[in-house]
């Protein structure tokens, strides 16, 4: 989770500084690293946020329900002699929310949390680099705020002032919204379901990118498209048989969106015709519904081109904050789409990022920004030094409304939080940057 | 390293052991296993006295390779790449040498006819979270393969559950939702009420003589893997 502090695996200048000063570390740089992590959680603690040390071992079911495959991979999991399931966490956020929900079981009870500890991944030999595989994180974490703009300005100013009195200077923002991409898709003429794929695919700018076309094709229901990037280089063609069952075309077009229960006998019909068992944990009934939305896209209209180009242009927004407003309002009107409220709660907030001591007049706003950071909901930010680079930013956090309930909460909670990567902090103090480490 | 000579690197066991040691006779190779103590795990190839053969388990081949430890292996494709992340930087491979074909593939149970393709695996994928409250779960013994796979198509709302035996039962048995698992016809797949996705395909694999980069290869051991690779590749 917090990919933005720890995860890139390219390129990444600070893992041969970090490592090296893991391995060579003496007396004075763990010094330098403990008061280091001690004025944060000072700068924190003085802030009203609440010092806790979450557990570094968790357990691996829930945690790995949570952050998905791409970060298990790199998540220590191992089996205690009881034969429980468990792993070092890759992040503190996590943790976070677990701790929280422990103490209020409705989860949306008003709390700020602060915390500095190590996180482990491992990391994957790649191109000869050693890697570190723990580092420290010191971040904040803030639940159940009753007003969110003034809770995300709260937190990256809390985050900027703390990397200040550190003695970092030339540090640039790179931040972006999810709410707004919410807000234009929204806006935007389309049934629901294709809405909560557009949503859902902006994770994966290419998946996203094929989505919006096949959704202004026509061809909305599943067609031909991807092919296998490892079996198109291999080996012989050989057929593999038994592909199961062919599309159930006749099927779909049988089917009444208006008629769910009508639905299901037809499918536990033509599965029956078929002599195929029902196995598993899926009902008849989920399976159905699925192939009504299947037969409704059939017969819907294709996204207008126009609609499709507009969300192809907010994607590309790329300009400094104040710039990138205007950029899109004009966007939004000239195609008579109302986003100006999400457009108020941002310009609101950087008011208050500003007001909080923060500029934002050199922060970089992508609307493609929060890409790859598959939990965030809304406002994103990543502070990068001027010794590492955008490769490797100092400091990130954002916006995170679901996770507390993937982790059990009964609803959703508002949530935002943000963390430093101690090691680079130092690095970066120490003036070490990529140059004197290629 | 011993003595300078080409460590090859052979099954010690089971089908791809036997095919293995079948296509090397037929090459008209004889593999000797050794006398006494290491009979288990060395042997020799008549007329090639520059090659010590050491037998070991299929996957600890692609082990020996991406370490160095052996200059030349005969192993699956499949455990290759999902042994060695970067495979291509770290073996060659030199030949494809016609036995142990399997396909690596994704499969999902015969009755989600709302499931043909990868991407269609995703969508449900969200459904699914929403209604049971937890990712779609798949069974596999793939599990890089698998994460490598599932990224490069754009899935990513799902859980690897690690199975080493009978994965194919797993969604029936109610272990996993799919598997990601090898077939030669299908047969083992449809008898437990799976379907191949369309686009699921992963690998299609077989044996494969393959060299390893970081060992060090001496003059006369490129020599040596030209002839062995000109008997061993398939008519």
């Amino acid at each position: 989770m917090r990919d933005s502090v720890g995860s890139s695996l390219s390129l990444d200048p600070t893992y041969e500084i970090v490592s090296a000063m893991r391995t060579a570390a003496t007396t004075a740089d763990i010094d330098a690293l403990d008061a280091e992590a001690r004025r944060l959680m000072t700068a924190f603690a003085s802030a009203g946020y609440e010092r806790v040390e979450p557990a570094v071992i968790q357990p691996a079911d829930l945690f790995l329900d949570v952050i998905g495959e791409s970060l298990r991979a790199r998540t220590y999991v191992f089996t205690d002699p009881d034969g429980a399931e468990l792993c070092l966490r890759p992040d503190l956020t996590v943790p976070t929310c677990r701790l929280h929900l422990e103490r209020h079981a409705h989860a949306n009870t008003r709390a700020r949390y602060c915390y500095s500890g190590s996180a482990f991944r491992y990391q994957p030999a790649g191109a000869g680099r050693a890697h570190p595989r723990e580092f420290h994180q010191a971040g904040v974490e803030s639940f159940a705020a009753p007003d969110p703009e003034q809770d995300d300005a709260a937190v990256l100013s809390l985050i900027v002032t703390a990397l200040r009195e550190a003695g970092l200077r030339g540090i640039r923002l790179r931040i972006g919204d999810l709410g707004l991409l919410a807000a234009v898709i929204n806006a935007l003429d389309m049934p629901e379901r294709w809405r909560t794929r557009l949503h859902h695919q902006f994770w994966r700018p290419e998946a996203f990118r094929a989505e919006l076309a096949r959704l202004s094709s026509g061809r909305a229901a599943p067609g031909a498209d991807g092919v296998s990037p490892l079996a198109s280089t291999l080996q012989p063609d050989r057929l593999v048989p038994a592909r199961g069952l062919t599309p159930p075309g006749d099927l779909i077009d049988r089917l009444d969106p208006a008629d769910p229960a009508g639905a299901e006998a037809l499918v536990m019909e033509h599965l029956e015709k078929a002599g195929v068992e029902l196995i598993g944990a899926r009902s008849a009934a989920e399976i159905a519904q699925r192939l009504l939305a299947e037969a409704a896209d059939r017969r819907e209209r294709p996204l207008p081109a126009k609609t499709a180009a507009l969300i192809e242009a907010y994607v590309a927004v790329k300009a400094p904050a104040r710039a990138a407003v205007d950029r899109l309002a004009k966007l939004a009107r000239s195609n008579g789409v109302d986003i100006s409220a999400g457009l108020h709660a941002f310009v609101r907030r950087l008011d208050l990022i500003e007001q909080g001591g923060a500029s934002t007049g050199e922060a970089q706003f992508s609307a493609e920004f929060g890409r790859n950071l598959e939990y965030y909901t809304g406002f994103v930010f990543e502070v990068i030094a001027p010794a590492l680079g955008p490769q490797s930013p100092v400091a990130g956090g954002g916006r995170y409304d679901s996770l507390l309930a993937q982790v059990g909460a009964p609803m959703g909670v508002p949530a935002v939080g943000a963390s430093i990567h101690t090691e680079r902090l130092l690095a970066s103090l120490q003036g070490e940057g990529p140059e004197e480490h290629p | 390293m011993s003595n300078g000579k080409l460590i090859l690197a052979l099954p010690s066991k089971g089908r791809l052991m036997e095919q293995c040691t079948a296509a090397l006779a037929k090459a008209g190779l004889s593999v000797m296993r050794s006398a006494g103590a290491a009979r288990g795990y060395k042997a020799e190839i008549e007329g090639f006295p520059g090659i010590e053969v050491n037998l070991v388990s299929s996957s600890e081949i692609a082990q020996r390779l991406r370490t160095g430890k052996a200059h030349l292996g005969i192993t699956g494709e499949d455990l290759i790449r999902e042994t060695i992340a970067d495979a291509d930087a770290r073996v060659r491979f030199v030949a494809p040498l016609g036995f142990g074909f399997a396909d690596v593939v994704v499969a999902v149970p015969a009755c989600w006819l709302d499931v043909r393709r990868m991407s269609d695996l995703e969508q449900m994928s969200v459904a699914f979270r929403r209604l049971h409250g937890r990712r779609v779960r798949v069974a596999t013994k793939y599990m890089s393969l698998t994460r490598r796979f599932f990224s490069q198509m754009g899935v990513t709302g799902y859980r690897i559950v690690e199975s080493l035996g009978a994965t194919e039962g797993t969604p029936a048995t109610g272990l996993a939702e799919l598997v990601v698992d090898i077939t030669t016809s299908g047969a083992t797949l449809k008898a437990n009420g799976l379907k191949v996705l369309d686009d699921g395909v992963i690998l299609k694999s077989q044996a494969n003589l393959m060299a390893s980069k970081a060992a060090q290869w001496a003059s006369e051991h490129a020599a040596i893997e030209a002839q062995l690779a000109a008997r061993l590749r398939p008519a």
